[in-house]
């Protein structure tokens, strides 16, 4: 007996759960739409970087007044690749700035001469050093000029048998311990943001659509006329929503991970990594979360009155993963119990996994059991509600 | 058996009181094994009302409804089990086809493997639903709706069937169809209880007729005696006649 009703139990839930999944998915348009955001983000996040690297690492044109250009071509073609041009080439506009901060260099006639022999040329590099705007085009060319010599140096030696790698016997790593660069902060805040955000928003139309959707298009009321317990209705209503959402945090975290491999963070001194084991811690904490939205997006939509009020209350709901992170890393003194809860503890975790930081794994089980917790909370409460006629009759 | 003893139900407006409607108001009846009963009143006499307290939707004030000796507030899930249901607003889930849809009933009645099957193919194949079984609901006829909800309600062949107006929307052929369809199962020992408005049909095919007005039993019978008993000839006449007087009640 006690195993039929097993069996009976698996049955119904096996039932409810494939007829959750056959409409969540067969309604491709709401589908797309939620996972839209999911493919959206990554893109928004590698294109946000991009820019924000070409301002820091932007190098304007440099106008220098060359003597004697014409002795050393190949020179001046490595200084036009490195952005510095002929004063003689300065656009209009500027003429007036790169005329007032004159910086000149003079190639010696015998420079071709020299080369050939293998002596050493002096370039003569003449400017204000003191006047900031010279600064960084004088470090420019100090950095072409530089490049281009090793870069000659190198190959004769390569020529003559030796290994270049015989001129670099020690080699300075930097590891900056430093907090890392504000912008790059704002990227990774913003990943941990929108992570937060596609688990609340992946499942949002699933929920609304099997709650009160399905109360609308009056095929609830038939259902809960069926000898089934209220509790697997949510519960296969919850994991067909989560579902979904589960599959938007996977798409953002598989997205991302291949958009920013395009994105050369090295370049702001930032590291990005976005590795298998982190993509997986991410994942781990985000799952409680993802049941944990669904959960309150059903007992919300549950519990009002038509679709279009569940739409618009659940889409409030919104707002708080989207305000919680932010708050919460706003805070200096933060109490303990912020650590426990659902979203500002992940979003803590999260924060802290960007930084560079090792993974709190008791922090991970402990704001984990509490989002657990609390979900488990809501679908017993949602379980017992949708026994009570108001809610099912949709009763004021 | 479905047995309904002394229910009251009232929907009380907290803001308005005297917005509150008592829809029921101590209705009890029996309805027999082997038998159809139907349940005639006019719109808003309480039928409806009665038959959700029956599935267990809504809970009454006072009084109880059993199905086969089990209380519907009691032991829910139970009583659901021995019932098979065509509610009143029913709708169909339209991204799944007809087929997916008593499948779905099916197993959540528990049914599995082979069975199941031959229980679905047999539904389908009575109600004249084969070209429509492997079709998404959406866009079906009204009638065509009827058809796919009454197998649903049918497909686990309860002891006890509650049809809520089954046939309004469906055309004679239809309407044939259901008929020969319960009066199979009334040959087969179950319980049929449904309610409709169309006057030669109940007359035709039930064997007793409660008929509800104001939320109480205004007079219960065969339909001939109910005719007698108002001094009609035809059921219609007397149904407006037991109605609108008291004496009917007292029957």
């Amino acid at each position: 007996m006690i195993t039929s009703k097993f069996n009976m139990n698996l049955i119904q839930l096996k039932a409810l759960l494939l007829k959750e999944y056959r409409e969540a998915f067969r309604d491709k348009r709401a589908l797309m739409v939620a996972l839209g955001l999911a493919i959206l983000a990554p893109i928004g996040i590698m294109l946000m970087s991009k820019i924000m690297i070409e301002k820091l690492v932007d190098e304007p044109p440099v106008y220098v007044k060359f003597v004697g250009a014409e002795h050393a071509p190949k020179l001046i073609s490595h200084f036009a690749d490195k952005n510095l041009f002929n004063f003689s080439d300065v656009p209009e506009d500027e003429r007036s700035t790169w005329e007032k901060r004159n910086i000149a260099i003079e190639i010696p006639a015998d420079y071709a001469a020299d080369m050939a022999e293998g002596k050493p040329i002096k370039l003569h590099l003449q400017a204000d050093f003191t006047d900031k705007a010279v600064q960084p085009p004088v470090r420019r060319i100090n950095n072409a000029v530089r490049e281009f010599s090793m870069s000659i140096g190198y190959k004769r030696l390569l020529l003559r048998g030796v290994d270049i790698r015989l001129l670099n016997p020690v080699k300075l790593i930097e590891q900056d311990t430093a907090k890392p660069d504000a912008t790059f902060m704002l990227i990774s805040m913003m990943l941990g943001v929108y992570l937060m955000l596609a688990a609340f928003m992946s499942g949002l139309s699933v929920a609304i659509d099997s709650s009160a959707g399905e109360r609308e298009r009056n095929v609830l009321e038939m259902l809960l006329c069926q000898p089934v317990s209220t509790l697997k209705i949510v519960l296969a209503k919850l994991i067909s929503a989560s579902t979904v959402s589960v599959i938007g945090v996977l798409l953002i975290l598989v997205l991302t991970s291949i958009s920013m491999s395009f994105v050369d963070l090295t370049k702001i001194g930032a590291t990005f990594n976005l590795d298998f084991s982190t993509a997986i811690v991410l994942l781990l904490l985000l799952l409680p979360i993802c049941f944990f939205a669904t959960a309150c997006q059903l007992f919300v939509a549950f519990q009002t009155k038509s679709f279009k009020e569940a739409q618009s209350t659940v889409g409030m709901l919104i707002g708080i993963p989207a305000f919680i992170p932010f708050v919460v890393s706003m805070m200096d003194d933060r109490p303990d119990w912020v650590n426990w809860l659902p979203i500002s503890g992940q979003s803590m975790i999260i924060e802290k996994i960007f930084k560079g930081a090792d993974v709190d794994w008791l922090a991970v089980f402990a704001t984990s059991s509490v989002t657990i917790a609390i979900t488990a909370a809501l679908v017993l409460g949602l379980a017992k509600k949708l026994k009570s006629e108001k809610v099912v009759m949709a009763l004021s | 058996m479905i047995e309904v003893n002394n229910l009251h139900k009232s929907f009380i407006d907290k803001k308005d009181k005297k917005n509150s409607v008592k829809a029921l108001d101590g209705l009890s009846f029996t309805a027999k094994d082997g038998e159809i009963t139907g349940i005639l009143g006019p719109n808003g006499a309480g039928k409806t009302t009665c038959l959700r307290t029956l599935y267990g939707l809504l809970s009454a004030d006072e009084g109880f409804a059993t199905i086969d000796g089990i209380s519907v507030t009691e032991s829910p899930l139970e009583a659901r089990s021995k019932l098979g249901i065509f509610p009143d607003k029913f709708g169909l889930y339209e991204r799944l086809t007809a087929y997916e849809q008593i499948d779905y009933f099916a197993s959540l009645h528990g049914m599995t493997g082979k069975s199941k099957k031959q229980a679905i193919e047999q539904v389908i194949q009575d109600l004249e639903l084969g070209e429509l079984a492997h079709r998404k609901t959406v866009g079906f006829s009204q009638g065509q709706r009827m058809k796919v909800t009454l197998a649903q309600a049918l497909v686990h062949q309860p002891q006890n069937f509650v049809l809520d107006e089954p046939t309004r929307g469906l055309d004679v052929m239809s309407t044939r169809i259901l008929r020969n369809h319960l009066a199979k199962f009334k040959a087969k020992g179950h319980c049929i209880l449904f309610s409709s408005h169309v006057m030669q049909e109940v007359a035709a095919l039930c064997d007793r007729v409660i008929i509800v007005a104001n939320g109480k039993l205004a007079a219960q019978g065969t339909p001939q005696e109910l005719c007698e008993l108002a001094g009609e000839k035809n059921l219609e006449e007397a149904f407006v006649k037991l109605i609108g007087s008291d004496e009917g009640v007292a029957a």
